[in-house]
This record gives structure tokens, C-alpha cells and sequence, in this order.
């Protein structure tokens, strides 16, 4: 049965991270904090959704000197769409995730 | 940017556990390169947000990870052809060092050097060698080994094991007072193979070694037996 994209607990968990202020710039090591997400885990999550177009990437230049710039995140207007459907779709199954798949259904 | 996770410039001075942590991260981000992929990048420059320590060491652990990831899907975007060839390369550099290793260690072929092995073995020929395994299973009689001598290398059989008593009588072997039966020796030419020597008991450790052909072979008759710490290898077969 082929997994719906976009519904692992982790990336549900950085859709709230992220949807908290859909049009602010985030800083990943801000990300991994509020999700409570390890680095190994975050960034491969960021790769996939920007390699979609669901989030889109900038470097902000640091206003410290000799500090390398720093890579910023936010949903596009597709990713916000696509993360709130994946959370309500998590809300109204109730509880976790595992149970909408069986269901092959999206929200 | 007004979370207040977000950090101020001014932080502690770096602990040498954070400055290694840091340095593992570089290295596997960028290589010898000056910069590594974007991803690798973006891990690397959050790395002077994080806090003590653990959380250093936490984020470059994750941040392996995140670079190995990149890496990967690097590898996956490249043309086929140039996936299958490294893919047979790695393979091949694999294959060429793991069988230098069994080849050093485990089994390896050598070439006959002399005639004293005659005619089991005749000069020239190839046989195979077994370094490891004859250390567990032990070694019994008629087994043939190599043994090294502070000249050269020498193939032999072996004929007494400890505790043997080995004697000579009628140009045949006895081992206990038992005549050996000893098929292998090349029962056309009895002068060449008329054995003849003084009677030893083969001490604990030690090995009592002939070759097969007795009239040229150089071995206990002559050296006594010899201590099982100069056994090397034993043949497991002769190669067409």
C-alpha cells in the first residue's frame, strides 16, 4: 500500500512549527528546538519538502562578522495548504496517523 | 525574529569538546572542499546557536546524518551510467583489498619449490594453502604443511604427532612400532623412497616431519622435530 507523503509524526510536528507563523523566516536550529526534532532528522524533512516546492529557502546574510550565513525556511502558499489538510486530516482520525493510512484516504 | 530561542551574538568561548564536535562537522560537510552542499552548510551555520557540550555534539551527530542524506540523494540525481560506475568501482576496490587480505591471512597459493615432495607434489606445482584454519582443527598425520626455516620456506609431511615414538626398519617408517602405511610414496622406485633414520620420540609441541620423497628430502631425519610454531601452512589441495 503506498504511504501518503507528508504524514510521519516528525514532519506533522514541523508542519506545527511552521504553520504557528506561516510567513516568518525560521532558522533550522529554532526548528529542531520547538519540534523537539535532532538535526539528523529535521534537515532531511526540510530537503524533501523544498525538493517539492513546499518550502521555500533563503540565505540571510549574518549581521555578525566572520559568522557564514545562515539558511531560513517557510512554507510556500502550496506547503501551508498541503500541512494544514495533513494536520486536520490527523484531528479528525482521532489519533495517530498509522490509522488514516489503512484508509488510503486523504483529508 | 523575536523568538528568544534565537541567540545573541556573545556566547561562551568555545570548550575543546565543542571546537572537535565542530570540526568533525566541517570535515564531513566539506571535505577538502571550501564549501559543502547547501544543506551541509545550513547545518553547519546553526551550529554556534547551540549550547554546551551535549547539545554540540547532539547537533553534529544529527548534522552526519543530514550530510549523509544530502550526499546520498547527490549520488541518486547523477546521471545512471556514472551511478553504475562508481557503484562498480567501490565494488571492485572492495573486492581487490578484501581478497589482498584473504590472500595474506587466510588462503593463499604457492608453488612447489623442490623435488622433496615427490610424487605428490613435483616442482612447479600449485597448490593450495591454508594459513588459519589448521590452528583450530589441529593438525594429524599425513597432513602436509608448509614450515618456515631461517632460509627458506619447506613443504613436508607430517609423520609423528607428540608423544610418537618413531623409528626405521626395512627402509619403512614405524611410528610406535607400527609400520605406516604410506600410499603416497611412489611405490615404483623403492631406492627412492627407502627411509632409514634413529629413533626419536617426538617431544610435547613439536612435529616429526618427512617428505615424501626419502632419498633427496632434507627433514627430521636429519633436524630432529621440529616445534609446531614454525608451521605456517597446511595444503588443503593440488592445483591442475
Amino acid at each position: 500500500m503506498p504511504r501518503i507523503p507528508h504524514t510521519s509524526p516528525q514532519t506533522l510536528q514541523l508542519f506545527e512549527a511552521l504553520l504557528d507563523d506561516p510567513q516568518r523566516w525560521r532558522y533550522g536550529y529554532d526548528l529542531s528546538r520547538e519540534t523537539a526534532l535532532a538535526s539528523g532528522t529535521l534537515y532531511p524533512i526540510l530537503m524533501r519538502l523544498t525538493d517539492q516546492r513546499l518550502l521555500e529557502t533563503a540565505w540571510e546574510p549574518s549581521d555578525e562578522p566572520g559568522r557564514p550565513p545562515r539558511h531560513i525556511y517557510r512554507l510556500t502558499a502550496e506547503g501551508a495548504t498541503l500541512a494544514r489538510q495533513r494536520l486536520a486530516a490527523r484531528k479528525t482520525s482521532g489519533a495517530s496517523i498509522a490509522q488514516t493510512r489503512p484508509a488510503g484516504g486523504l483529508a | 525574529m523575536t523568538s528568544p530561542l534565537i541567540s545573541t551574538p556573545h556566547r561562551a568561548t568555545n570548550s575543546p569538546t565543542r571546537r572537535i564536535a565542530h570540526a568533525v562537522l566541517v570535515a564531513a560537510v566539506r571535505g577538502r572542499r571550501d564549501r559543502g552542499g547547501d544543506w551541509g552548510e545550513a547545518v553547519l551555520a546553526e551550529f554556534a546557536e547551540t549550547t554546551g557540550n551535549l547539545e554540540a555534539i547532539r547537533w553534529t551527530w544529527g548534522g552526519l546524518r543530514a550530510a549523509w542524506h544530502e550526499r546520498r540523494r547527490r549520488i541518486h540525481q547523477l546521471p545512471r551510467h556514472v551511478r553504475i560506475t562508481r557503484r562498480a568501482v567501490s565494488v571492485l576496490i572492495i573486492a581487490v583489498v578484501a581478497g589482498l587480505a584473504v590472500n595474506q591471512w587466510l588462503l593463499t597459493v604457492h608453488t612447489m619449490p623442490s623435488g622433496s615432495m615427490e610424487n605428490t607434489l613435483l616442482i612447479g606445482d600449485r597448490y593450495l594453502v591454508d594459513k588459519v584454519s589448521f590452528r583450530i582443527t589441529g593438525l594429524h598425520r599425513d597432513d602436509i604443511v608448509e614450515l618456515t626455516t631461517p632460509t627458506s620456506l619447506r613443504v613436508k609431511r607430517v609423520i609423528g604427532l607428540p608423544g610418537d615414538t618413531i623409528s626405521c626398519a626395512g627402509g619403512r617408517v614405524l611410528v610406535d612400532g607400527t609400520p605406516l602405511d604410506e600410499p603416497y610414496l611412489a611405490s615404483d622406485y623403492p631406492d627412492e623412497t627407502y627411509t632409514d633414520c634413529t629413533t626419536v620420540t617426538v617431544p610435547p609441541n613439536q612435529l616429526y616431519l618427512l617428505g615424501d620423497h626419502r632419498i633427496v628430502s632434507q627433514d627430521s631425519r636429519q633436524s630432529g622435530p621440529v616445534n609446531e610454531n614454525a608451521i605456517v601452512g597446511r595444503m588443503l589441495l593440488k592445483l591442475p
